[in-house]
């Protein structure tokens, strides 16, 4: 794709910034990286745009942002989800401005120029004005669709590059994680419709993001939660539970419960110990779908805790995603994952997203208070680097990726910054 | 200490007793007084501000929906000394304005009123909204029922909401 915008005028050394133990403070703070991130990760690399269920009914539309783009994401009369460049193909005008509705045509109001939801162009006004140019007119200039745009298990990514790998090759292992969320849902399911939380945070996106699959900060950063609330649901000391962090390559890494929770093999621990009979309807349906078996292997492993590279974050039952505004300022987006038909659980679902995230939640709003303050010490040039060695020693590597089985481990850390690195220095 | 404005009138009318205790219950949210706050509330108390006016929060999501419970566990946070994001805690001010009466029957009364929130802390932050009262009115001092607020920038994106709003 060449763009006459693109040119940057003097680029950082990239492969210099990211050390395999460490990675230079300028990542987070420097303006030119942040232009350079929009192009080479939020452009040309998949990205998360949305989930399907966002836009459950033929007509329905959400508008997102990634990057710089306004998107419109809308289910057509075909069926099929289109993701279209929210922007008026005369002259520029953002054509949609709700964040979600539902509308067969996009008129905007500018000069009156209409679009079908899937991106046609359906009518100019006074068209006589255009003399026997009209229909060539009317096809290139239907509404922009991302040039390449694929789903798993509900979630939509898209590219605004036309070459690319796969978003399955993209995904790699963490297909797996997707995987264990939908194992949760009767139908294989989710819902993402409960609505989005939108906390401004004065953080630089990636510590938005990678602060999620940090295993080292909980017993600090949420020490009032433990102390004040209630203790943590297994222990936050790395000696004494089975809880591993992973990096699952091509930048996607987890904190991974799963063999402390079949050592307990007690169901729901990641669900507040809630008793089983409690939620009689919810097991009945998994039992249902998947015999009791899996069902019980399901609810004792519970969901992922993964990040999939770059503004994923499938949160337990929570999901969340990152906007980029400038170097220090993002916006974090959470929402409930629901369970597709099963009120009985999603009801109890959104009352822990309200408790847990979110601008005033128990412990998102201190990982944002965090943040912030990291990104005040980064403003330093006094200190260049910023440390990742943790467990460096202790890695291993297994057919799941590089495991460490100590929880501290800045293993994530290290897989998110190979990635980094690499898709940041090879345009 | 916890109706040290509504009692401090013995012969002031109704209406001037329910005033008195929002701006009781607005000032001990701005001064961090945490645990006073906590006290005002009944055991079937609701304090919840949603993201959207007539949502149905069997199915959406709310900033804030605390019972309660929930209402003890945020105050014990706060009162932790390590509730990062209210360290130090905001410097707040705010007006509460418009009152009218929307609803009363044998228990409580129902107050709408407007209010806008000067905070402070690394930078101003304005906030504004309206909130919805309703006050138990069955005892000897007034107690906080439910109380909802509807911001103007519900939508978002909201900067961090980790006070008492």
């Amino acid at each position: 794709m060449t763009q006459l915008h693109e040119t940057t005028a003097t680029e950082p050394d990239i492969e210099r910034l990211v050390e395999p133990h460490r990675v230079h403070g300028t990542v987070y703070t420097s303006p030119t990286i942040f232009e350079l991130e929009l192009e080479r990760i939020f452009r040309d690399g998949w990205v998360f745009v949305a989930h399907d269920s966002e836009v459950p009914e033929m007509g329905d539309y959400v508008t997102k942002r990634i990057g710089r783009e306004s998107l419109i994401v809308s289910r057509a009369k075909d069926g099929e989800v289109h993701v279209l460049a929210n922007r008026c193909t005369h002259r520029g005008n953002r054509l949609c401005n709700a964040e979600k509705g539902s509308a067969r045509l996009f008129r905007c109001p500018y000069h009156g120029w209409t679009f079908g939801n899937d991106g046609t162009l359906k009518a100019v006004p006074m068209k006589v004005g255009y003399a026997e140019r009209f229909s060539a007119l009317r096809e290139d200039l239907a509404l922009v669709h991302l040039p390449r745009v694929d789903s798993y298990g509900g979630f939509i990514f898209a590219s605004l590059a036309a070459a690319g790998p796969s978003l399955r090759d993209h995904l790699g292992r963490a297909t797996a994680a997707i995987d264990r969320l939908l194992d949760l849902s009767p139908t294989r399911r989710i819902n993402l419709g409960a609505g989005w939380m939108k906390h401004e945070q004065n953080a630089n996106w990636k510590m938005v993001m990678e602060n999620n699959v940090d295993g080292y900060h909980a017993l600090f950063t949420h020490q009032s939660v433990y102390d004040s609330i209630k203790p943590a649901k297994v222990s936050h000391q790395p000696s004494k539970v089975r809880v591993l962090v992973r990096d699952l390559g091509n930048g996607h890494s987890e904190i991974d419960y799963s063999q402390e929770y079949e050592k307990l093999d007690e169901e729901f621990v990641w669900f507040g110990r809630t008793p089983r009979d409690r939620l009689a309807r919810y097991v009945a349906a998994l039992e249902d779908a998947y015999g009791p078996d899996k069902t019980h292997h399901s609810l004792v492993v519970g969901p992922p805790h993964t990040l999939i590279f770059p503004n994923l974050f499938l949160a337990e039952m929570n999901i969340m995603t990152v906007e980029l505004i400038g170097p220090g300022k993002s916006i974090a987006y959470t929402t409930a994952a629901l369970i597709e038909g099963q009120p009985e659980i999603n009801e109890r679902m959104l009352r822990r997203t309200e408790g847990a995230m979110g601008p005033a939640g128990f412990l998102i709003a201190d990982d944002g208070e965090i943040g912030m303050r990291n990104q005040l010490g980064l403003a330093s040039r006094a200190v260049e680097w910023l440390e990742l060695s943790r467990g460096v020693e202790t890695d291993e590597t297994d057919e799941t990726g590089v495991i460490n089985y100590d929880k501290s481990a800045e293993t994530p850390q290290r897989g998110f910054w190979r990635e980094w690195r690499r898709v940041m220095a090879e345009p | 200490m916890r109706s040290e404005a509504a009692q401090s009138a013995p012969e002031a009318t109704i209406e001037e007793r329910w005033k008195s205790f929002i701006y009781l219950e607005a000032r001990l949210a701005d001064e961090g007084r945490y645990s006073e706050w906590e006290a005002l509330w009944t055991d079937d108390a609701r304090y919840w501000v949603p993201m959207r006016e007539g949502q149905d929060s069997s199915s959406e999501l709310s900033y804030i929906n605390d019972n309660r419970g929930r209402i003890k566990s945020r105050v014990a946070q706060l009162n932790s000394g390590a509730r990062h994001a209210q360290t130090p805690p905001s410097m707040m001010r705010r007006l509460v304005s418009s009152f009218e009466l929307l609803d009363r029957d044998d228990r409580s009364v129902t107050i709408g009123s407007n209010f806008m929130l000067l905070e402070y802390r690394m930078e101003m932050v304005t906030w504004g909204g309206r909130s919805i009262h309703r006050i138990d009115t069955s005892g000897r001092d007034l107690r906080l029922i439910a109380k909802t607020v509807h911001l103007v920038n519900a939508s978002g994106p909201l900067k961090t909401l980790a006070f008492l709003i």
